[in-house]
């Protein structure tokens, strides 16, 4: 499949959005023939699918973090100085890791 | 994967079919989606093992990359098979 990531990426604009026809919702601005069933049924499916996604990526992106950052053997619950840098160091290059994978997507591959 | 996996559609009516069609690429996107979160996943916990700073040390970027089309490269080998074996390629060693 062939997804268009911008430099925003997953903090920015909306995946699919950019790449989603919005001419119907236009035409029925426009005042012209209204989005058919279908289209509505597509464009909130898809809308689903983007919410999906980021959910996942929260999650992942939490994981990760926490099996990169904090020590198992829970010395303590209190986070401690280096474990609250390390989230914002995890999390910064989680970021940058999703934003060049999706640079990868958006342009080398082909659609499937 | 495309459309071919739903079968003979000559028989269905125009509308389900575009039903079907679109509910076929409502799927394709979530599985790239999720494809796209788990590669993302599994190169950051590859290459990724120091947090001095917030930005990717150069080797890091160097090994996403690699990381990413190695993947994809082996996905689309995967791919390949697995329509062979799915049209009923045969499955001995020769």
């Amino acid at each position: 499949m062939h997804m268009r990531c911008d430099k925003d990426g997953p903090r920015g604009r909306s995946l699919l959005f950019s790449r989603l026809d919005f001419g119907s919702w236009g035409a029925m601005a426009a005042g012209n023939n209204a989005p058919s069933a279908l289209d509505k049924e597509q464009i909130f499916g898809m809308a689903e699918k983007e919410m999906e996604y980021r959910v996942e990526l929260f999650n992942k992106l939490t994981h990760t973090c926490f099996n990169k950052c904090v020590d198992k053997k829970y010395k303590e619950s209190e986070l401690n100085m280096g474990e609250n840098s390390c989230i914002d160091r995890c999390v910064s290059k989680y970021w940058h890791v999703t934003n060049l994978i999706g640079q990868l997507l958006g342009s080398g591959r082909p659609p499937m | 994967m495309d459309k071919s996996v739903l079968g003979d559609l000559d028989s269905v009516p125009e509308e389900e079919k575009k039903r079907m069609s679109t509910m076929v690429d409502q799927l394709q996107v979530r599985d790239s989606l999720r494809m796209y979160n788990s590669l993302v996943e599994r190169c950051f916990t590859e290459c990724v093992d120091t947090f001095h700073r917030k930005s990717l040390t150069k080797q890091e970027d160097t090994c996403v990359r690699r990381c990413a089309v190695k993947f994809l490269r082996f996905s689309m080998g995967v791919g390949m098979r697995f329509a062979e074996l799915n049209q009923g390629a045969p499955t001995e060693d020769f």
